[in-house]
């Protein structure tokens, strides 16, 4: 397969399985903007309802760390068995594995963008202002995007070793939802502290950088957004490559469960 | 992977392979399934093969394929060979249309969208499947959706066609369609691998055939005798 052609396949059956996913329920499409709405309903009750969250702009706030966090979580779990669950695809086909991988990411990243969508447009009806430097929300999306390709192909090549895996993704991703600054303003600790987090979580630096655009209209680090999307598109060029030279190898681990 | 000369398409040699099970964190081991096999293929060969369950039979079509690698031996390919098993139903998903799981199923088996969507119309029409091609899949009875899944997979213009007990696929009238199909695609040469379980169909189809016991080739040759020494075994 070409480039191309790759591309295309990862479009189809993402765009396939999502028709296949919304004429299943009652509300279809609905559900795209109606689960995360759902999902910040939830937190806002818990946060700044009930423990009384002393930020005014708390709503916004957990919108743009709870949605964005929602593409990489969903994106992770949903990947995670894109390998493994498709024995029978595999069992008959020479398709490339990394193309199951992307045909999921891709599903979460097509639905994010309806989030996206939706969260610009509560925000201008919050009084923010639609600006030219809302673009630097594409820059940071890139790298988010490359950060979750990169665990998602990892994850979904290791539960093909042990489905025990799929468990330690579910666990990994509460840890980085509580550790990413979803809820909490990771400025509010001491510098150290703050770069500390930023240098090891990667996700808590991609949600500020979110807010510093859509709520602060606050410079972002460019720098260290373009090392972001420079070392997480390697590391998942490598991971594809190993994939590729491996396929028989996965694949055999898949049918012989 | 080196090639093979002239009219060899493929070539076993001294192919053996186990499927690794693991049972636990510490507790691994092999079940073979396929022992030292060595035979070629040439353009336009027929190749039927039996055995009972269980004997490695659909293994050695995924080795063909190059789903899965052997562990010892070689399988040579032609340069630029394509080789294909015809699997029904490859990647349906219930929930869409016949069409568009006719596109999703050729794409999923390696074609290209633009020939999926070109194809469509000869499907529709192979699968005899009317107005019921744009509804849901999970409204088909088991017999629609083999017929489409069939269809589609026919429809693959490839070098080497690996049929892993299809042809049944159906009610009569449609299984007589499907033999008349397969007939005319190997009058034009189509070279193909056949597992089966019908001893009439391997005579009636095939030039070559191979008896497959515990993963070994317990016998190889004319159909014809080769089914009567499986016949006696069994």
């Amino acid at each position: 397969m070409t480039l191309k052609e790759e591309l295309r396949f990862i479009d189809l059956t993402a765009r396939m399985a999502l028709r296949a996913d919304a004429s299943t329920l009652v509300l279809g499409y609905v559900w795209w903007v109606l689960e995360p709405i759902l999902y910040v309903a939830v937190f806002y009750l818990v946060f700044a309802v009930i423990l009384d969250s002393p930020r005014a702009d708390f709503l916004s706030f957990l919108i743009i760390g709870k949605l964005p966090f929602q593409w990489f979580s969903g994106g992770l779990n949903s990947c995670a068995m894109s390998i493994s669950g498709a024995q029978a695809l595999i069992g008959n086909t020479s398709i490339p594995k990394s193309l199951l991988v992307f045909s999921k990411l891709q599903q979460v990243t097509y639905k994010q963008v309806a989030v996206f969508a939706l969260m610009a447009i509560y925000l201008v009806t919050q009084g923010s202002q639609l600006s030219l430097s809302w673009l630097w929300v594409l820059l940071v999306a890139l790298a988010q995007y490359f950060f979750t390709a990169t665990f998602a192909i990892l994850g979904a090549v290791a539960v093909c070793y042990a489905r025990d895996f799929a468990r330690l993704i579910q666990m990994f991703t509460i840890f980085m939802m509580f550790t990413s600054g979803i809820f909490w303003d990771v400025r509010v600790l001491g510098p150290e502290m703050q770069a500390l987090i930023f240098a090891f979580n990667p996700l808590a630096f991609l949600l500020d950088s979110y807010r510093q655009v859509l709520l602060y209209n606050g410079a972002i680090d460019v720098a260290r957004l373009m090392l972001l999307i420079g070392a997480f598109s390697g590391l998942c060029a490598i991971l594809m490559i190993f994939v590729r030279r491996n396929e028989t190898r996965i694949a055999l681990r898949v049918l012989s469960r | 992977m080196r090639g093979v000369d002239d009219d060899v398409l493929l070539s076993l040699e001294g192919v053996s392979f186990s499927y690794p099970v693991s049972a636990g964190l510490f507790t691994r081991y092999k079940i073979p399934v396929a022992s030292d096999l060595s035979f070629s293929l040439t353009r336009g060969d027929r190749l039927g093969i039996v055995g009972l369950n269980g004997e490695g039979k659909s293994t050695l079509l995924r080795l063909i394929a190059g789903v899965i690698e052997p562990d010892a031996g070689e399988i040579v390919r032609k340069k630029n060979v394509s080789i294909a098993l015809l699997a029904l139903g490859v990647g349906f998903n219930p929930f869409l249309t016949g069409r568009d799981n006719a596109i999703l199923s050729a794409v999923l088996m390696g074609r290209d969208q633009d020939w999926a969507q070109l194809q469509l119309t000869k499907i529709r029409s192979f699968s005899e499947l009317g107005d019921a091609f744009d509804r849901p899949v999970r409204t088909y009875s088991a017999g629609m959706r083999a017929r489409l899944g069939f269809s589609v997979a026919f429809n693959m213009e490839v070098d080497v066609l690996l049929i892993d007990e299809v042809l049944a696929v159906g009610d009569a009238n449609f299984r007589a369609k499907a033999a008349l199909a397969l007939n005319q695609k190997l009058g034009k040469g189509q070279t193909m691998v056949l597992v089966s379980h019908s001893s009439s169909e391997i005579k009636r189809v095939c030039n070559r055939a191979i008896w497959l016991s515990k993963g070994c080739i317990q016998e190889v040759g004319d159909p014809d005798d080769v089914i009567s020494a499986y016949e006696v075994f069994t």
